[in-house]
């Protein structure tokens, strides 16, 4: 009993004061438009179908990053000639809706030479984050205070999204600082922490979850299989895909699986308390 | 060889390396499974179907045998006819069959006549009849219309005070999902039942319809804390079957990532059977050194469950001589507070009280079931792919397959204890000898027409095999994968009984298993 005692005080503290702004030396990958020829490589090398290459009308291609597909496989870094897409270090990635985490650029094609030019900003689609994180506080409005009690549901993951979140739970990030508690039961809960792709065989057992937690229950996807299916794709004979085909989703975190800082992150953000941000910074 | 089998000489085929190959009839599938078992101390390693209906115009049946006395697999292969889908059952006798049988009739509508329980273990209730999604015209995309039924009744329980208690799903802590049934007296369990497949994500039909070159990234997520053991099992297929040479410090660097997965993964689990008997200051140690080597993997390899390592070829990223050197000085701390933990948890009555004769899974029944890695060494069966079917830089290192008779909870601790050490053990030894080479060999543009190839790796959990095969084209036509928790969850149904359900949790966390490599 005794050297259990001198043990802990031995060990003293390991929480970190600050567990955001760490750097990662992989986050996502950053498409530098300007250098970019839409020639494909990337969308050829990508395993998940992240980065999609078109043609939607003669002389004209457009190129399509999202983040929700991501799996951080880095295949598209390497495959690119033109050295275009680089890597960024910041790893607290969510948004409010899938289509936030998406980008397309549009290039023009020169019929002479059949050089693609880029001609149009990465544009993102759905409403702003700024009127998405509105919306979501108009919701919860002074319902959950600042405790958070989340519930969380494997529907299909492959585990590895279930050892980040429980990493959060450790003593180097410890999450209940934040006032954000795991429990038991989604009857105690404000937010379900779901996982993906969603299984045929999980469909119903998640949706008696979410009718089983009191309103307003708030939905948070983590992972790349949680926001689109991930590499497991959407609509086959198993896989239903993303959360947000079962459930209404509020707050998307991407990665495969993403950092138990991104975790808390988006965490905070269904919260409230922290921005939602999503083109990570770019390194080089 | 030929003379434990009762085969004639030539009917042997070595395939590969350490791979043989028997052709035999349907018919002759038990006789051969009994003389493996009697004479050459056989273990199945898988057992399933292939759909070769386009190309050879029948399905075809597998038994995968480990020899470890050969160092060699045997796969012994039957064709089944299309106008005759069944095959002879070999679950009566040999229980490690039983799930493996029954998922070949859920996916390929293959018949296992003879089976003492045919009913279905991978489809749910409302799954329709004659759909079988691994068949070659079963649609790769496409949602299956849920049909109301009752294919999977659990056996009720009656008498004086027995209940049931009903649990999952959706469980409790963060884990995967599953439903179990306990029959109770009391607090001790009768017996216990599952329903597994929850999870079940399609991993094998989407192989098919990836690239070969990404099947990798598909094998990474079969089960998240087995992100090399799956990525080797299935890089190994592949580099066999375009027969391509790892090179020697790509085979190092493997060795090196496949020992951190083990020594992460054996701290946090315990650290989790110190959490489920609330014995809080170990289990923090234990998370905290799980997240300090979490975070040197992340700092040398830009990944912290070391996704994206392995390469089909070799490996990924190379080690400098600056990281080798940072990533031993960390294992020596990590090796002193390692062993602070342990004593911790040893010396403690409080502990060894929850863990000592707790969820015995005797040898019998390791040996009956087909247990496989850390769960079948706690119960005396002495087995292990990296010392009995070398891979990577295995042949080349010392080290010792710790083994312990007791099949309880603190058997299935202390097997992870000695094997963390034993894993220090080999890491100093690659570290400080590594040779210098490329760290990836170059595949070929194609892989060959119509072939396949077995490939294995021993990871923490216990064996994860994968076999691959190609089409006429050089895609992937099929890719089975075996994780050890398919073959494990037949043992913790047999070490639960007799328990109290409070003693359930650390039961199911000793074994540790996987669900979503269990259901893929």
């Amino acid at each position: 009993m005794l050297g259990i005692i001198a043990k802990s005080l031995g060990t003293g503290v390991l929480t970190e004061a600050d567990p955001f702004g760490g750097r990662a030396s992989f986050g996502f990958p950053v498409v530098d438009f300007s250098r970019c020829t839409a020639c494909g490589e990337c969308a050829q090398s990508c395993p998940s179908g992240a980065i999609q290459a078109a043609t939607p009308t003669e002389g004209c291609k457009t190129l399509s990053l999202s983040y929700a597909a991501c799996i951080q496989c880095r295949a598209c870094v390497t495959a690119c000639p033109e050295k275009a897409i680089g890597v960024s270090d910041g790893v607290e990635v969510a948004a409010y809706t899938r289509e936030q985490l998406a980008q397309t650029a549009s290039f023009t094609v020169d019929p002479e030479t059949g050089r693609a030019t880029f001609s149009q900003d990465a544009v993102h689609h759905g409403p702003g984050l700024a009127e998405s994180a509105f919306r979501l506080r108009d919701r919860i409005r002074g319902r959950l205070g600042r405790s958070l009690h989340v519930r969380q549901v494997d529907a299909g993951s492959c585990n590895g999204c279930e050892l980040e979140i429980a990493a959060t739970a450790n003593p180097l990030y410890d999450l209940e600082r934040f006032g954000i508690h795991l429990v038991a039961s989604p009857r105690h809960a404000d937010v379900l922490l779901v996982t993906g792709p969603v299984t045929r065989n999980m469909e119903i057992a998640l949706r008696r979850t979410y009718d089983a937690a009191p309103e307003p229950r708030v939905v948070v996807a983590v992972g790349t299989c949680g926001c689109s299916g991930g590499i497991f794709g959407e609509g086959t004979y198993a896989a239903i895909g993303g959360v947000d085909r079962v459930l209404p989703v509020d707050v998307y975190i991407p990665g495969c699986p993403p950092r138990p800082q991104a975790i808390l992150n988006g965490l905070l953000v269904a919260m409230g308390v922290r921005e939602a941000r999503i083109l990570p910074s770019r390194e080089q | 060889m030929s003379n434990a089998l009762e085969v004639a000489a030539n009917a042997v085929r070595e395939l590969r390396p350490g791979e043989l190959v028997i052709d035999a009839s349907a018919t002759a599938l038990p006789g051969l499974a009994d003389r493996a078992i009697s004479g050459l101390d056989a273990r199945l390693m898988s057992l399933f179907a292939s759909d070769e209906r386009e190309v050879a115009g029948r399905f075809f049946l597998h038994h995968v045998w480990s020899l470890p006395q050969l160092k060699r697999f045997l796969r012994v292969i039957a064709p089944i006819d299309p106008a005759e889908p069944s095959f002879p059952s070999i679950s009566a006798k040999h229980p490690a069959a039983n799930w493996f049988e029954r998922e070949v009739m859920d996916l390929f509508g293959l018949v296992p006549t003879g089976h003492p329980n045919p009913a279905r273990v991978v489809l749910h209730d409302d799954w329709p009849e004659r759909a079988w999604a691994l068949r070659k015209d079963f649609p790769a995309q496409g949602a299956v219309a849920r049909v109301p039924g009752d294919y999977h009744p659990f056996r009720p329980v009656t008498g004086e005070g027995v209940f049931q208690v009903p649990v999952g799903p959706v469980h409790a802590g963060i884990i995967e999902p599953g439903h179990f049934r306990f029959g109770v007296a009391g607090e001790p369990v009768l017996y216990l039942q599952m329903r597994l497949f929850y999870v079940h994500k399609g991993t094998e039909k989407r192989f098919e319809h990836l690239p070969w070159r990404h099947g990798v990234f598909l094998a990474e997520s079969i089960s998240g804390d087995t992100v090399v053991g799956h990525a080797l099992a299935f890089a190994h297929a592949v580099e066999r079957l375009a027969t391509v040479t790892v090179p020697p410090r790509a085979q190092a660097l493997r060795t090196v990532l496949l020992e951190l997965e083990r020594i992460y993964n054996h701290t946090a689990d315990i650290g989790a059977v110190a959490t489920d008997v609330a014995f809080t200051v170990p289990a923090s140690r234990a998370q905290a050194l799980r997240e300090g080597l979490l975070r040197i993997q992340d700092r040398l390899f830009g990944t912290r469950l070391l996704r994206g390592t392995i390469a089909l070829g070799g490996v990924r990223h190379d080690l400098t001589s600056q990281g080798r050197q940072v990533l031993s000085a960390h294992l020596r701390v990590f090796a002193t507070e390692f062993d602070a933990l342990i004593a911790l948890l040893i010396d403690a009555g409080t502990f060894t009280d929850r863990v000592d004769g707790t969820g015995i899974l005797t040898h019998q029944a390791a040996r009956d079931l087909g247990v496989v890695g850390l769960a079948a060494r706690a119960s005396g069966v002495d087995a292990d792919l990296r010392r009995d079917h070398p891979h990577d830089g295995y042949a080349g290192v010392r080290f010792e397959v710790p083994v312990e008779d007791g099949g309880d909870v603190r058997a299935r601790l202390m097997v992870r204890a000695r094997e963390v050490e034993q894993s220090l053990l080999i890491l100093h030894q690659v570290l400080d000898a590594m040779p210098d080479s490329a760290i990836a060999a170059s595949m070929p543009e194609r892989l060959p027409a119509l072939a396949s190839a077995l490939g294995w790796a021993e990871a923490w959990r216990g064996p994860c095999t994968h076999w691959v095969a190609t089409d006429t084209r050089g895609e992937i036509a099929r890719v089975k994968v075996t994780d050890p928790s398919f073959l494990n969850w037949p043992g913790v149904i047999q070490a639960v009984p007799g328990n109290i359900i409070p003693d359930f949790p650390v039961i199911n966390k000793s074994f540790n298993l996987s669900y979503s490599g269990n259901d893929r």
